[in-house]
């Protein structure tokens, strides 16, 4: 890529050594004391809509082509779609019976926006959606890094109601706007001079100070009993003294350096394989300089169109929306799940090489300390039901892979809305018993460190994960 | 207290001992039928407040002293007599051995054992009825009651000086937000990012002790005060404003030029079924056409403000419908967008109304849409067509759900925005139907009344100094610190905030947007997030006192919900605020003052824990819901208003709904959206707080009434003598069970009750609930249940029968008075102080409650009562 020669020359020096940070910058991030002899914990959630295939077994597609796999918890077989994820069946967990209730009868094309947050967001209307998984983490993780998380995907921004265009929303349930330019990713990430960010930091500094010496002098005129009430906003302005000492850390602590060899920063989706290689890449180099340890990225939006459509051009297929309403046509079943099984090629790509680089910290491998979930908000055509949702890693955890969890009643072999490509299916009575989402979700957060027993509204974890 | 079931009969000994002289029920059967009138009369006739007033007790001279020498004498051979067999040596039911509490309340450590000694004996729960063996005689219970109401008010006295709760408290989110509102004159929600605030035991969000500070919320505090700061005011030259003009007599023209134009055939049938749809229509030609759907662009030249002559074209838009306009994507991001809109009515019927809604929308893709109501009330339409009116609304536009692609290059996503003007109306389908005639439209973003607007020029004000930064920046400052703080500023003061700003200045290009980032530190000191009180005090002669200034803002955060207004504030900084005419008239005009309806509104919601309306999924018309959530706010701003008895909460022959609500009670003849007080008989089973639908509907399960969660409701809201939790261990109600499902709801709680691990509470708790048993999950009153009689009667612990409704007003009214006016008291009190009600005030919420007995309970006078009391006087 010409577009970086001066980046390159910059850090030539670390050619070769497969090692992408510099020590620099790890040093100051040990003396900032923020944890650094603990092994960073780390979240990355990839969305892809518009679901997977799920033929009938009638069907002769049904014994290819049908995503989930086949037998119990151990002895599962993987069709065509996912066995390329073989390679890494001890490191991955697949799950169904999983969905959010709320949802469960709401238009597939409308429910990216809650794959994270498991809001009620209905299908039309007034539309209030809540905080997502990443962000719940990112709260509390979020200090220990330069940036809080990375939001990224392939049509960027937010998108619109009930047609999100991002998997991340805040706390208010505002959607966290998206990057999908590789280039302005990586200049976020490791490029950046932060001079605003520098002078902001110098005003709230400034302002801090005020404050201090303002709730002192209000302090001295309280009684005992008052200033003990007082004491909690000291408190709650000497932490956010401490936290702008740590921005400060950000801001002096050079820009890490990273192997920028896989990177093709001029990557568009319509040159598909390398737009998504190098957006996993941005994710893995971002996870390695511990530049940040939450990320989404979404593959596309609900219903296709724009960029979405040209991502299953990486296995010469057109219209990735397309597909999985042309299931009943000649190849169907097979197109969508090779395109599918790209989806997971990818993600297994990614996950092979978190397994393949030793955790700075010296403790495993980064795989060990990542939580990477890969899933889409419907099974069958526009049926939000039965979320495909493959994890991998965590192993340092928690979590305990090669297996796969089914959840739920009366749908153990995954029958419940196959088939089907009208609107009937989505419309239809629920039938089958299904688990929230949301028990996973807070499974996830406690394993991350997060103290919590609830989340969207749910409370409990999932067992057997 | 025992194993055995409740007893199922009467018995004369029962009726002697606890149908006391002059108690009446409706079960009792006695001579003529009471009436509720009569039933409130007897019942003021039996107060011991009324009887007592003696009850405001001071320390006089020195600190008084225990009287145990009448409890050696008198008191405890009958308490001993009575009790000592259950709550002695022998047997500790509720762990209590009566033989062991020491009888010196004011140093002792029982205190709170005798309060609760005293709750029984007083209101006749113990000594258990089934046990007459240990009943005590009239004289005695008095005797009991009235040592150990002594007792206790002493010890009140005493425990005051060690009192552990404080007033000092950080602003709720509400009240944040109302005084960001009310010092920036910015009528929006500003304080959305912030947590939701927990309520305490009393149901109250502005208690002291559970108001905490993090370092995120914190941060989020300079975060809103900037954003809003940049709300208020305005940077550089005047930005051009989009308008979009809709002249319908051009609507029309266009629309019988196209091709598509579908006029209406004069035949009748087509004719009906046409005009229920928005059309365009010629009042002098009588042309009909068809038009749901404008399309508009703004016009640079266009006029904004304009009167053009009445057209005799209109739109006529029937009863709900709507007409949509695609404003394109030409809408700025902020600012405010002002829809002005010339409306009449087709017809005058005064029992009809008419109002218009505008909701905004985009539908971007296939199913990814949204569509939102943002007009914050629907506005009446009152003219007549002949005579229309200009409404306007005005949107903040940075606010709103928008549609994110409008600023795409691509046509895909779709970027269109859609404004649409919706007639809500109550018109019926007999003679002419009332239409809203519509025929001119404007819209305009940004729009400002004047520039620059006075939320600005509030801030920066006006000056000759302009020209010096230094000394206009301290004038600024002056000026919007004292607000801030509520009280005057030091030079000192000004001066760090002075320093701050010199500091910044080179990092910004104007004084105003460097002034902002200094106003918006201010907006995150603690003298600004918390109600102060400080220990030094300008009335050396009562150092228990809050100051003047504290007073203002006590007055204004109860009142207001807010910071206090200039008026206020100039009052108390001339020490003028105290003298009792002033007070009073202040508090006249506060209550007048639209503000108040804060406090109505939020007193109320946290009194009555009507959150709990928000989860209720079964009432699923909003329109119904929001009239459930407004009838007990409405009915205390009517008695607080006509400083009625707050009596009238048990029981009153006068409702407050409007038509929704009315249709839900039957009630005839009510018409429009606003609440209006109404004349009902004993037939409409309504009156006071209990009948709402909001209270039933809330504390029902979704499918049917839950008489555990009213009368837990009950007990803890109306009589603030809430239950103790529910034990770890309750056993669950098995509904497999073929038995259990045959049982009517009572019956399965008489089942559930008569388990020993529940009787002991459910005995208190469930009759209660059971006599609400005539109103359904939705709160609408039935006799039957599925095709069986209701039955609503129940027994009291004390044995006293309830009968429906009506039975339980009438027990309340005769029995419970001195207690509902107390447990009011304690309520607004914690909510006047924003803290919990502690032991050490009994003496002070007693004396308020003797107090307001004699002002015949009416609400108003305890407001003002409250507000001239030592409590809320004293830190």
């Amino acid at each position: 890529m010409n577009t970086h020669s001066i980046l390159l020359s910059r850090r030539a020096f670390l050619r070769g050594t497969g090692l992408a940070l510099a020590l620099p910058w790890f040093e100051s991030y040990a003396a900032a004391g923020s944890g650094a002899e603990e092994s960073p914990k780390r979240f990355v959630s990839i969305y892809h809509p518009d679901g997977v295939g799920l033929p009938l077994k009638s069907d002769p597609a049904w014994q290819d082509w049908s995503w989930f796999p086949r037998g119990g918890e151990k002895d599962f077989q993987l069709t065509k779609v996912l066995d390329v994820l073989e390679p890494l069946r001890s490191e991955i967990t697949i799950y169904s019976g999983l969905s959010h209730p709320a949802a469960r009868q709401v238009h597939g094309h409308s429910n990216a926006d809650q794959y994270l947050t498991g809001a009620p967001i209905g299908g039309e209307g007034p539309y209030q959606n809540s905080i997502s998984l990443d962000q719940v983490y990112a709260e509390h993780a979020g200090d220990f890094t330069r940036h809080s998380s990375l939001v990224m995907s392939t049509n960027g921004g937010v998108g619109g109601p009930r047609g999100a265009q991002t998997q991340s929303f805040n706390r208010e349930g505002r959607p966290i706007p998206a990057m999908n330019k590789p280039k302005e990713i990586f200049d976020m990430l490791f490029v950046t001079s932060g001079k605003d960010a520098a002078a902001k930091l110098a005003r709230s500094k400034s302002a801090l100070d005020l404050l201090i010496d303002n709730t002192r002098s209000l302090g001295r005129q309280l009684s005992t009993r008052d200033q003990e009430t007082l004491k909690q906003y000291l408190d709650a302005v000497r932490d956010t003294e401490l936290k702008l000492a740590k921005a400060q850390k950000w801001i002096e602590s050079p820009i890490p350096e990273v192997d920028t060899r896989n990177l093709h920063l001029d990557a568009e989706p319509k040159e598909a394989r390398l737009y998504f290689q190098t957006m996993y890449e941005l994710i893995y180099l971002a996870f390695l300089s511990d530049s940040t340890r939450v990320a989404t990225f979404q593959l596309g939006r609900e219903n296709g169109e724009g960029p979405h459509d040209l991502l299953s051009l990486a296995v010469g297929l057109h219209g990735a929306h397309g597909l999985t309403h042309e299931v009943k046509k000649p190849d169907g079943w097979k197109n969508l799940g090779t395109y599918n099984r790209y989806q997971a090629e990818e993600f297994g790509r990614f996950v092979q090489r978190l397994k393949e680089t030793p955790e700075p910290t010296g403790q495993g491998n980064m795989l060990d300390n990542t939580l990477a979930m890969h899933g889409s908000a419907s099974s069958s055509f526009h049926l939000s039901r039965n979320y495909p949702i493959i994890s991998a890693g965590g192993k340092n955890l928690g979590f305990k892979n090669g297996r796969y969890l089914k959840f739920g009643k009366g749908n153990e072999d995954n029958q419940a809305g196959a088939g089907i490509d009208t609107d009937a299916g989505w419309t239809a009575k629920v039938e089958v018993e299904e688990l929230p989402l949301s028990k996973l979700f807070v499974t996830i957060l406690q394993r991350l460190g997060v103290e919590t027993d609830s989340f969207g509204g749910q409370s409990g974890t999932l067992s057997r994960v | 207290m025992n194993q055995k079931p409740p007893m199922k009969t009467f018995s004369i000994t029962i009726l002697l001992v606890f149908g006391i002289a002059g108690l009446v029920s409706a079960a009792d059967g006695q001579d003529a039928p009471l009436t509720l009138k009569t039933a409130k009369e007897r019942g003021r006739a039996r107060s011991r407040f009324l009887k007592e007033p003696s009850l405001d007790m001071k320390p006089a001279d020195g600190l008084p002293t225990a009287n145990v020498d009448d409890f050696r004498t008198s008191v405890a051979p009958v308490l001993f007599k009575s009790c000592l067999a259950c709550h002695g040596p022998e047997k500790s039911e509720g762990r209590l051995r009566i033989d062991q509490l020491t009888p010196d309340l004011l140093t002792g450590t029982d205190v709170e054992r005798w309060r609760e000694v005293y709750n029984v004996i007083s209101n006749s729960v113990m000594p258990p009825e089934d046990a007459p063996d240990y009943a005590l005689a009239d004289a005695d219970r008095g005797k009991i009651a009235d040592w150990l109401s002594g007792e206790l008010t002493k010890a009140s006295l005493i425990r005051r000086e060690s009192k552990v709760h404080s007033s000092f408290r950080r602003l709720t989110k509400y009240e944040y937000n109302y005084a960001l509102q009310d010092l920036l004159g910015l009528p929006y929600a500003l304080a959305n990012p912030l947590p939701p605030e927990t309520a305490s035991e009393d149901g109250f969000k502005n208690s002291s002790e559970l108001l905490q500070m993090s370092a995120m919320q914190f941060e989020t505090y300079r975060e809103m005060g900037l954003k809003a700061l940049k709300r208020a005011t305005v940077i550089g030259e005047r930005p051009q404003a989009v308008t979009y003009v809709i002249s319908m007599q051009e609507e029309m023209n266009k629309t019988m030029s196209g091709k598509d134009a579908k006029l209406f055939e004069k035949s009748e049938d087509n004719d009906r079924k046409h005009r229920n749809q928005p059309h365009l229509f010629n009042r002098e030609t009588g042309t009909r056409v068809q038009f749901a759907n404008g399309k508009s662009t703004p016009q640079p030249e266009a006029v904004f403000g304009q009167t053009p002559a009445v057209s005799p074209v209109v739109l006529v838009l029937p009863q709900s419908k709507e007409l949509k306009l695609d404003l394109d994507r030409f809408l700025p991001d902020e600012g405010i967008m002002r829809v002005r809109i010339r409306a009449g009515r087709s017809t005058m019927n005064p029992d009809e109304y008419a109002s218009l809604r505008l909701r905004f929308s985009a539908h971007t893709s296939n199913n990814a849409n949204f569509s939102q109501v943002v007009s914050e009330r629907d506005i009446p339409v009152t003219e007549s067509g002949d005579n229309p009116q200009f409404i306007h609304f005005d949107i903040p536009l940075s606010d709103i759900q928008r549609n994110p692609f409008r600023k795409l290059a691509t046509t895909f996503p779709r970027r269109d925005e859609f404004l649409h003007i919706q007639n809500v109306s109550n018109t019926r389908g007999k003679g002419e139907r009332l239409n809203v005639l519509i025929d001119h439209i404007e819209i305009s973003a940004p729009f400002y009344e004047q520039w620059p607007p006075k939320t600005h020029t509030d801030i920066f004000i006006p000056s000759d100094n302009k020209g010096d930064q230094e000394v206009y920046g301290r004038e600024v400052l002056n000026r919007f610190l004292r607000r801030v703080w509520r009280r005057p500023v030091t030079a000192q003061e000004v001066d760090l905030f002075m320093a701050l700003f010199l500091k910044y200045r080179p990092g910004f290009s104007t004084f105003e947007e460097t002034m902002l980032e200094v106003l918006a530190t201010s907006l995150a000191t603690p003298e600004f997030l918390y109600l102060t009180q400080r220990v030094e005090s300008e009335e050396t002669n009562s150092p228990g006192n809050i100051s003047e200034l504290e007073l203002a803002s006590r007055l204004s955060f109860f009142l207001w919900s807010s910071i206090p207004d200039d008026e206020l504030l100039a009052l108390a900084e001339h020490g003028k605020l105290r003298e009792p005419e002033v007070l009073t008239g202040q508090v006249k005009r506060m209550l007048k003052d639209p503000r108040s309806r804060r406090f109505s509104q939020n007193f109320v919601e946290q009194w009555l824990g009507l959150d709990r309306l928000n989860s209720v999924t079964h009432v699923t018309d909003s329109s119904l819901k929001d009239a459930m959530h407004e009838e007990p706010i409405a009915f205390f701003e009517e008695v607080l208003r006509q400083n009625h008895s707050i009596m009238d909460f048990i029981h009153s022959d006068y409702a407050l709904v409007n038509e929704r609500l009315a249709a839900h009670y039957g009630i005839p003849g009510v018409f429009g959206p606003h609440f209006r007080k109404v004349d009902i008989t004993s037939e409409t089973n309504r009156g006071g707080l209990l009948t709402g639908a909001a209270i039933l509907a809330m504390n029902s399960d979704g499918k049917d009434s839950h008489p555990l969660k009213r009368g837990v409701w009950m007990l803890k809201r109306i009589l603030d003598d809430p239950p103790p939790p529910p034990p770890p261990n309750v056993p669950e109600v098995d509904l497999t069970n073929p038995e259990i499902l045959k049982m009517t709801l009572k019956e399965r709680i008489a089942d559930h009750r008569n388990k020993s691990a529940c009787l002991s509470c459910h005995s208190r708790i469930d009759p209660w609930g059971i006599a609400f048993e005539n109103y359904d999950a939705i709160g609408v009153y039935r006799t039957l249940i599925k095709d069986k009689p209701v039955d609503a009667t129940s027994e009291l612990f004390n044995r006293q029968t309830l009968s429906g409704m009506d039975g339980l007003k009438k027990y309340l009214l005769t029995d419970r008075q001195d207690q509902f006016a107390r447990a009011m008291v304690h309520k607004l009190t914690a909510y006047a102080l924003g803290r919990p009600i502690s032991f050490g005030d009994r003496a002070d919420i007693d004396s308020l409650t003797a107090q307001l007995r004699q002002r015949d309970d009416r609400l108003g006078d305890l407001i003002e009562l409250m507000i001239r009391s030592r409590l809320f006087n004293s830190k």
